[in-house]
Formats: structure tokens, sequence, C-alpha cells
């Protein structure tokens, strides 16, 4: 009975213990989430901030107070603002901005919320576009150039003109400025659309010539290849008529030189049959040979 | 008097409490001992098979290399809060969002179709110039998974947000650089690629723990106004191919035809030359042959030949009788010959010969 009284004492004195400490630790100290940042007042003043993330010490409420910011960070798309470019040509921007707080004293105390920054960050960008801009001509944004383009600069040159002002105004870190999107004032799309239809015009004429340039130019090569080969042979075919020409003729005389008496005996009796033909009519004399017989006289 | 005196005060003002919690422990001290252990054991976290989880003690992240922060799919032991945090990330899962920053607002785009206007509202209607300064419209779908799931979950920026100025932004400089002509044609995946490069050079820079995995221009096209003027080229160069490869296939039948025809004449050409070899040859063995045949026997050869000539002219002429003059002296006989529609009627020629040969149509008489 005693040492039941005994051991329930003691582990009364264990939880008040563990309780006691428990409330003590909480108000004693401060976690900083990853991603987060703690300001801590000092009867609502801002002292200190604690941006490592872990366990940080504060003096328990309400002397000391714990402001939880967010850390993480965030886009901002500005407005799409007019612009003038160097060689004046009206385009409309909007560029944007990744930021987070810096500064966590100077934030609270500058701006306080997002919104708060979001406004200062726009009217501090579009008049750091408009410098940047006025400083280089159109084609270093849009060209098909690549040595005009001067993206990589501009980008800089906006970053350069905020980053800095940002943080000491205001506690912002501006740790990326783009530029997200290139327009024309609603004026100039119309010229910009003129000139769009010319040039297409332009390119439909263009391939149509060429396309009919090329076909003639293919179709008269092929006929003049056609021409050519067609005269080889015919050339060829001469070549072989005149040299089977020759050869006969070479027959022929090779024959004849033996006897060219007979040959002309033989020829001028091939001539006389060949002219003499169906619709040859004949005038002869009966008493010349071999109609002589009918007459029944010799022959002379 | 003091000493004892104050916590016999505590005593009493507390006695209640006291009585409450032992009564309290001695009906539930099993029920108390297990709440105790499945708040110990609270911390305990399954992670699922797509996720990866990472622990923050006190706030702070465990672990100092991302290798040894990030647990995989499993039993993940830890500490109950608020010392521990267990933050689970999908990593494996592919998020999808549309960016349609360039493309024409649906509604407008509608309205300006059908009012034909020649213009374009830059706020109100997305598009990007192209580096000839063109106006083209484009609409994309960035595909996209978290690839740092602490840098994500605790320090990036919202993903959709940097994604779609991300995209957009790597979209307009990567157009600002390429012709329409070429973006609108064989250039479209030269133009991809190099969006997507940019756009993750972008989330990288701005911490945002994702990876995009692709991205995907779901349109791309002039404006609505400009869309028949594009049309008419893209037509034309059609035609003008197709006139080429009908030039072509005319190239392709009219040279073989021209070589068929060349070697036609050539074969010809062969053939007779082949066949007037043929006759030269049989001619002269022939005459050769002759010739042996009159050196031995010239009058007989002569004689055959000469009456088979005439035989054979005579044969095939059209051979007319004309009787003997009486006496049958030829001398002064004539022969009139006229065409078979001037009549039977003779005719007399005057000068006097002895013979007469004619190969014309003939009608004689004796005078």
């Amino acid at each position: 009975m005693v040492d039941a009284m005994k051991a329930q004492r003691w582990l009364r004195g264990v939880v008040g213990t563990i309780a006691l400490s428990a409330i003590v630790f909480s108000a004693t100290t401060v976690v900083v989430r990853e991603g987060q940042a703690v300001l801590i007042t000092r009867f609502g003043r801002p002292l200190r901030a604690a941006t490592q993330p872990g366990l940080h010490w504060k003096l328990p409420w309400p002397i000391d107070g714990a402001i939880t910011l967010d850390m993480r960070r965030r886009v901002y798309e500005t407005g799409q603002a007019e612009m003038l470019t160097r060689d004046k040509k009206n385009v409309i921007a909007r560029t944007f901005v990744v930021w987070r707080i810096g500064d966590p004293l100077t934030f609270t105390q500058a701006i306080g919320n997002e919104a708060g920054a979001e406004d200062k960050l726009d009217g501090l960008l579009t008049n750091a576009a408009i410098g940047t801009l006025g400083g280089h001509d159109l084609s270093a944004l849009v060209s098909t150039d690549p040595s005009d383009l001067q993206m990589d600069q501009i980008e800089s040159e906006l970053l350069a003109s905020t980053a800095p002002l940002a943080l000491r105004s205001y506690g912002v870190n501006v740790e990326q400025v783009r530029l997200e999107r290139l327009a024309l004032p609603e004026e100039n799309v119309t010229a910009v659309f003129d000139q769009m239809r010319a040039e297409r015009r332009q390119f439909a004429a263009k391939y149509q010539a060429e396309g009919q340039q090329e076909a003639s130019k293919i179709r008269s090569q092929a006929d003049l290849d056609a021409a050519e080969i067609r005269a080889k042979g015919t050339e060829e075919q001469a070549r072989i008529r005149g040299e089977s020409a020759a050869q006969v003729a070479k027959i022929y005389a090779d024959a004849h030189r033996i006897d060219p008496e007979l040959y002309r005996f033989t020829r001028s009796l091939d001539s006389l049959t060949k002219l003499v033909t169906g619709n040859t009519s004949l005038i002869l004399r009966t008493d010349s040979e071999p109609f002589s017989l009918l007459e029944g006289k010799d022959k002379k | 008097m003091r000493r004892a005196g104050a916590p016999s005060e505590i005593a009493r003002l507390t006695a209640p409490i006291v009585a409450l919690l032992d009564w309290a422990w001695q009906r539930m001290h099993w029920w108390v001992a297990l709440m105790a252990l499945l708040y110990a054991l609270s911390g305990i976290t399954i992670v699922k098979p797509d996720e990866v989880a990472v622990v923050l003690r006190w706030g702070r992240l465990v672990g100092d290399t991302p290798a040894l922060q990030q647990h995989g799919p499993g039993l993940l032991f830890a500490f109950p809060r608020p010392i521990d945090e267990v933050v689970r990330v999908q990593v494996k899962h592919v998020w999808e969002v549309p960016v349609s920053t360039l493309a024409p607002a649906s509604a407008f785009a509608k309205d300006y179709t059908n009012m034909g206007q020649d213009t374009l509202n830059p706020l109100t209607q997305g598009y990007a110039l192209t580096g000839d300064q063109n106006i083209v419209q484009a609409d994309m779908v960035a595909r996209y998974r978290v690839s740092d799931p602490a840098e994500w979950a605790f320090y990036g920026p919202k993903a959709e947000d940097v994604l779609r100025v991300e995209v957009t932004a790597a979209m307009v400089r990567s157009l600002g650089e390429m012709g329409v002509d070429r973006v609108l044609s064989d250039g479209r995946k030269t133009l991809v690629a190099l969006a997507t490069r940019r756009a993750q050079i972008g989330l990288d820079a701005s911490h945002s723990g994702l990876e995009l995995s692709s991205l995907e221009l779901t349109r791309l096209a002039p404006p609505p106004a400009l869309v028949s003027d594009f049309d008419a080229v893209q037509s034309t160069f059609i035609d003008a191919q197709t006139l080429q490869n009908e030039a072509q296939a005319y190239a392709q039948s009219a040279i073989p035809q021209a070589q068929a025809d060349a070697d036609a004449a050539i074969q010809s050409a062969h053939a007779d030359a082949d066949s007037e070899l043929a006759t030269a040859q049989g001619d002269a063995s022939a005459f050769r042959a002759l010739e042996r045949e009159y050196r031995a026997n010239p009058t007989v050869i002569r004689e055959r030949l000469y009456r088979d000539a005439i035989e054979k002219a005579i044969g095939s002429a059209a051979v007319r009788w004309v009787p003997p003059p009486p006496g049958g002296n030829y001398h002064g006989f004539r022969v009139s010959i006229s065409p078979p529609r001037a009549g039977e009627r003779p005719r007399r020629s005057t000068p006097p010969t002895s013979e007469d040969e004619d190969d014309e149509d003939e009608r004689g008489t004796p005078p």
C-alpha cells in the first residue's frame, strides 16, 4: 500500500515535470521551418530575424513575440506597359521577377506584406524596363541575326537596375528579371499585318516564278538531252550505213574486177529486166530475134 | 509555520485536481499509456511508391546532401510532432499545365475573325513577334515533374506560376530569334527544343525544383486575319512543286524515249547493213560462179544469159503483135501510139525509121 502510494507520487512528479518543461520550452523557443523566417519582436518592436531553420531562443510572452514570414520565392508579372526603343519603335513589354524576402526586418518595416511588395516591384520594374529598352533597338529583342540580339544583356541590365534598390529599400531580394512578353500597340499591328500580307504575296510570286522556271529548265534540258541522244543515234546509224555501203561496194568491186566486161554485160541485162515491167509495152519487129522464128526466117 | 503553511495551502488548493487525476489514472491508466504510445509512434510514415519524403527536425531539413535528405518509398521512422515533420512529395507524377499566354483569347478571337478586324489588342490577345517581326500565335502545354523535392516544397515558387512565365519567356525569346517561315515549317522542332532548353534554364535559375519533361506546341499559326494569305503561299508552293514534278516526269519519259528511238535507228541500220552485206556476198559469189562457167564456155553462157533476159523482159511486158507490112519490108513502116481514151483512130507519124521501140500504151495498126 505504501509502495503503491510512493510509485504514484513518483509518477505524478515525472508527469508534472514533463508538462512544466514542455510549457517552458514552447514559451522560450521558436521553431523556424525551412522556407520560413521568424521575426522576433520585443514588446512589438522588431528585434531580430531568425532566418536559419531550426530552434531559436526567445523570451516568453508577453516580452517577445514571433512573426512568421514566408521566405519562398515568388513570381510576379508586371502589367503590360508601352515603351519606346532607341530606334523610336513603340513596343508593349511585360516583365516578370522571381523574388523572395531578402531582409525580413526591412521588408516588414517598409512593406509588410506580399501585395505591397508587388506594388513596389511593379513600379520599379516598369521604370527599369522603360529605361533599359530605351537604350536598345528593337532588333536587340527580335531579330533573325543572332549578332543583333542582346536579350541576356537587357535582362542583366534590368536586374542590375532593380535588385540593389529593391533590397536596400524594401528588403526584397530580386533574383531574376526577365522579359516575358513583347507585343506591339494595337494601331501598329495593322501596319505589321499589311507588311506580312505583302511579304506573303512576294513569296507566292517568287515560288510561282521559281517553279515555272525550274520546270521549264527541266523540260528544256530533257528535250536537249533527248535530241542529243537521237542525234547520236542518227550519227551511229549513218556510220553503220556508210561502213556497210563501203563493204558492199568492196565486195562487188572485188568480184567484178575478175571480169569487168562480163559484169557490164550482166548488169545491162539486169537493167533490161528491171526496166521492162508489166506496164511496159514493147513494139518489136518480127524479123528480129527470136521472133524471126515466127516468120520462118533464120536469124540474121 | 510559514514553511508548513505554504505547502499545505498549495496542497489544499490542488487537492481536488490531484484527486481527479488519481481517480482518472486509477480508472484509465491503460488508456492513457496507450495514447502516449500511439503519440510516440505517430511519426512513423508510409512513403508511397511514387513519392519521396523529407524530414524536418525542429523545422530544419535533416541531411546535408539531397541523397541523405530524401527517403524513398517504404516505412519511414521519425519522431512525433512537433519534433519531426515528414513532408511527402510526388516526384514521379508528371503534371500538365496549359500555357495560353501567347494564344488568342478564344472569345475575342471569334469576335475578331467575325469582324475581320485587322489588328490585335495586346491586352486581350496573346501573340509573339518572330525574328523578322511577323506576328504568330502559339498555344502550349507544359509537362513537368518535381526534380528536387526539398527545394520545390520549401523554397520554390508556385509551380504553375513559374512554369507559365518561364515557358512564355522562353518561347517569346526563341520565336524572336527565328524567321516566321522557319518556325511555321521545318524550324518548329528546333523552336520547341530551344524553348524547352531555355525554360529549363529559367526553372533552374528560379530554384523551382521542377523539371520540364516536355513542352508541346499544340498550335502555332499566324493570326486568323492572315491565315488565308499564308495558305495561299503554301498552295502556290505546292503548285510550283507539282509543276516541277510534272517536268521531271516528262524528262524521265522523254530521255528513255529518245534512247529507244536511237537504239531502234541503230538496230535497223545494223539489220540493213547485214542484209545488204549478205546480198552483196551472195551476188558476188554468184558472179564468181558465173564467171568460172563463162570462162570455160563464153559464147554459150553469153547467149543463154542474153536469151534469159530477153525472155524475162518480153514475158513480163504487155506484148502486142504488129503484123509485118506487106512485102516484109519495114522500111518506112510507122506505128502511131495514142492513149486509149483518144479513141480507136490511128495516127501516123512522118519520120521514117526502121526500128521503133517505145514504152507507152500502144495501139498499133499498119498503114
